[in-house]
């Protein structure tokens, strides 16, 4: 590839424990005695998705993502080791562990403490951690009934339920549209890089909307974001960011970080399934919540090590999957006469492609028969989403996202170009 | 003989109750082998914690989740979500209830505790209780679930009982009158029992509690729910939830039903009020009943529910499947315990017929555990030097309550002795070892066969 190089990788720390107080987190790390770790050949990236089934394109990187065999493996070591003994694992190597993942993750986000970074299975969990606290509010009378929670309308639908289950439930309401009649707006949930359709959204823009409109709290469900987009909560100043990492970030499923703002209203955190550990901050609630396999926790110091193999680390993964995801969007809308989503810089790793009217694509269910036979005729994953057409407008859009290291999505547009003889 | 494939999930499939007939069972070598991943020396006395997963299970568990990583949204949409209804009903079959719909699998005890305390704490913010109604709990109660009541009915209002059980005690009938004695106190000053937790064992001090008969007394007491936490109960006791009649019955496969970690059942009976129990992780499916919505909470690793048909093969391969393994558990594990207390002049902390595969072991008092923090410095000590693993627990003696003795003076401290049977290192090993490691801390002889 001939795009110009993006000479710093955001690794700031190098999978040891001392993390350099500070250091930017555009830092080369040192992983080897060597200055710079060897770089992967395309026949070590083949090797490292060799599990991957070979005769599918995945197009669909953003809900599932994408594991190295290397970090599989190291996810392997840890569960055996846990398994030889068990009792020895609890008591003496799983929080630290956990704490050194969180610590990498710190620096990554450029949080100002661990104690703001807890690690949960996903975003969907992170939501409840912070809507559960909203709903303590409105029980324990902190909250008016009728105070709002703000969300986006293309707010993920897991979210949306959350909302419901924790706000509404407990007399809150749940607004698209802000304050009105003196109420007050308790939380905005602002969304970093929407899901269907798939947008970067100026988070920082709106989180300072919200701080001049007087609204109490902001969290930003970033489930794309790590490895996708740039993240730095201190630039984007919400008090709840959270994103998973199997997503863009090479980790297996699941693991997400949940960063919370440190500040007086933010004590009252809590992880949803309560243990032992109740009451001593929600990253230490978090990091045992009963018997379950941590292992996906445990791997992010190797997944650091996998991704600095790549030139420019993460921001080169992060550049060369955006600008292949919007050339091969390009050449698509080209070849079918319709055009993209939005326009290009505010796409990330995922575009929206618009598919052509001839498909007829109608209903949900439409653009769901579509994926299927994509995935079973054509050995094309890729998620459709559907939209009612406004005056004038097609139906049906998709959404591509892809990392880029995958050699094969390069071949599934051959196969996409046809598209017409689908209906 | 032919007998159905347990991974088709047939609602009239017969558990464990007919060993495959065609098939011989499981050698000691094969058991070796399935093993063959668990540390060679540790001595493993705390199978109660965190279970043994048989290495064939672990083979099934590791295809599943190559098969997500080959192609996910495939698996996410094709094979998930039948694959845990297929889990579901081998377990609603297994713990005899009426409807698939009652089983719903979670991650575990702890997090089915969050479940249904989440549900009162909901009541009381809602108004449905009043201030100072009650929740009723043993005394020695699992402290995650003590805590989940702190988070969910304390901090919304609601005031709680905890039953004081003797320890160590004689007979069912100690057990039952304490529990009418607090549920006495529970309904003072005009105050409703709005749920009772009931442990089927408690962890520590590990006793079977006679479950059965106190729900009835609940249900006599007026008593609104009860939830029987059974954390260790599958693979342990017969586990019949009509039997017990509970509202709320959980147990966790991975501790005694050869699980990898983690799964559990939670069993809601049919009732207007079990619709309204949520996962507190909520996602797509709220709404749509608690089974539905715990079977997608979020991308994650779905893969140990999706191998209790695997397990119940393996299960099979033993004499008397998993009927067999109970009774083979207990009685060696009753056996290696008096074993104890004979060579060092102490007691059980339970009658045998109040154990299951786990039993209370009264160490010397020449010990002198005087606190949790003795008890914690003994087992780390056990573990790195003798590598014998196995929890202690001590005995906080009440004031004016004389104690058992041994020769030396008061009995502080007891082991949790809980082995997976045939598992791995023969069980005289494993007492040989426990034994040399408290004649290595200088206190008493070695049992003798």
């Amino acid at each position: 590839m001939a795009s110009s190089l993006h000479d710093a990788p955001s690794a700031a720390v190098n999978g040891t424990f001392a993390a350099d107080a500070k250091s930017q987190v555009h830092k080369k790390p040192r992983l080897y005695a060597d200055p710079s770790p060897p770089l992967f050949t395309p026949s070590d990236i083949l090797s490292e998705f060799s599990h991957h089934d070979p005769a599918i394109a995945r197009i669909n990187n953003g809900s599932f993502g994408s594991c190295p065999s290397s970090v599989i493996s190291a996810q392997n070591d840890f569960r055996l080791q846990w398994l030889r003994q068990p009792d020895d694992f609890y008591f003496n190597q799983l929080q630290p562990k956990i704490l050194q993942s969180r610590t990498i993750i710190k620096d990554l986000i450029n949080a100002d403490h661990v104690d703001e970074v807890s690690i949960v299975d996903n975003a969907t969990t992170a939501a409840a951690i912070v809507l559960q606290q909203i709903a303590w509010g409105f029980a324990e009378g902190k909250f008016n009934h009728g105070d709002a929670a703000v969300m986006l309308h293309y707010a993920y639908g897991a979210v949306k339920k959350s909302v419901e289950a924790y706000v509404t439930r407990a007399g809150g309401q749940a607004l698209q549209r802000g304050k009105q009649n003196g109420r007050r707006v308790r939380l905005a949930v602002i969304d970093h890089v929407t899901s269907m359709p798939t947008v970067v959204i100026p988070v920082k823009e709106l989180v300072t909307i919200c701080r001049e409109e007087g609204v109490d709290q902001v969290f930003v469900d970033a489930a794309h974001g790590i490895g996708c987009v740039d993240i730095d909560m201190k630039q984007i100043g919400a008090d709840f960011y959270t994103s998973n990492l199997h997503k863009w970030y090479f980790c297996p499923p699941s693991v997400a970080f949940l960063y919370c703002k440190r500040s007086v209203n933010n004590s009252d955190l809590h992880h949803p399934v309560v243990s032992h550990e109740y009451g001593n901050g929600l990253a230490i609630e978090s990091a045992w919540i009963g018997t379950r396999d941590y292992s996906a926790q445990l791997v992010v110091p190797k997944v650091l090590e996998f991704i600095n193999r790549f030139e420019g680390g993460i921001n080169g993964i992060k550049k060369r999957n955006h600008e292949r995801v919007v050339e091969m969007g390009q050449m698509l809308v080209e070849a079918w006469g319709t055009h993209l989503g939005c326009p290009p810089e505010m796409c990330s790793s995922m575009v929206m492609v618009g598919l052509p009217a001839c498909l007829g694509i109608s209903s949900d269910r439409d653009a769901l028969n579509l994926r299927t036979c994509l995935r079973e005729k054509f050995g094309v994953e890729v998620p459709i989403y559907y939209r009612s057409p406004k005056d004038g407008e097609e139906g049906g859009v998709t959404g591509l996202g892809m990392q880029s290291i995958n050699l094969l999505t390069m071949h599934s547009l051959v196969l996409l170009f046809p598209i017409h003889k689908l209906k | 003989m032919q007998h159905e494939d347990p991974r088709n999930g047939e609602s009239d499939h017969r558990s464990s109750k007919k060993p495959k007939l065609s098939s011989k069972f499981i050698t000691e070598s094969d058991i070796r082998d399935e093993f063959s991943h668990h540390h060679p020396r540790v001595a493993r006395i705390n199978n109660g914690s965190f279970g043994s997963c048989p290495g064939s299970v672990l083979t099934a568990q590791r295809h599943l989740q190559l098969q997500f990583l080959r192609q996910p949204d495939a698996f996410y949409f094709n094979t998930l979500r039948d694959g845990i209804t297929a889990s579901r009903k081998i377990i609603k079959d297994f713990i005899n209830a009426d409807h698939v719909d009652e089983v719903s699998l979670v991650d575990n005890a702890t997090t089915a505790a969050a479940i249904v305390l989440q549900r009162i704490g909901r009541s009381f913010a809602e108004g449905k209780f009043q201030k100072n109604d009650t929740v009723l709990m043993l005394h020695c109660a699992f402290q995650a679930v003590k805590k989940s009541i702190q988070a969910y009915v304390t901090r919304a209002g609601g005031s709680v009982i905890e039953v004081r059980l003797p320890f160590p005690v004689n007979s069912e009938e100690e057990i039952i009158s304490e529990f009418k004695k607090s549920i006495e106190e529970g309904k003072s000053n005009g105050r409703k029992i709005r749920l009772a937790i009931i442990d089927h064992i408690t962890s520590m001090p590990s006793l079977v509690i006679p479950v059965k008969e106190l729900v009835r007394i609940c249900r006599a007491e007026g008593i609104e729910q009860v939830f029987v936490d059974a954390a260790h109960a599958i693979g342990s006791v017969k586990v019949d939830v009509k039997e017990v009649g509970a509202d709320f019955y959980v147990s966790n496969l991975h501790k005694w039903f050869f699980c990898p970690p983690s799964v559990a059942f939670l069993y809601c009976k049919k009732s207007t009020s079990s619709s309204d129990l949520h996962h507190p992780v909520v996602s797509h499916e709220y709404g749509n009943g608690l089974p539905v919505e715990s079977a997608w909470i979020g991308t994650r690793d779905y893969s140990s529910q999706l191998v209790v048909p695997a397990v119940l093969e393996f299960v099979n391969r033993f004499e008397g499947g998993i009927d067999g393994i109970m009774k083979r558990n207990h009685d060696e594990v009753v056996k290696m315990g008096k074993m104890l207390v004979e060579s060092w002049g102490t007691n059980l902390g339970s009658p045998p017929e109040m154990s299951a595969a786990m039993i209370m072991v009264g160490l010397p008092s020449r010990l002198c555990l005087n606190s949790e923090e003795d008890a914690v410095t003994l087992r780390s000590h056990l573990r790195d030097r003798y590598e014998v693993e196995v929890p202690i627990f001590h005995q906080v003696s009440k004031d004016g309550e004389e104690g058992v003795r041994d020769k030396d003076g008061f009995i502080t401290g007891y082991l949790r002795m809980g082995k997976c049977a045939k598992c791995f290192i023969r069980n005289e090993e494993a007492v040989m070892k426990v034994g040399a490691a408290f004649h290595g801390i200088n206190i008493c002889v070695l049992p003798s066969f």
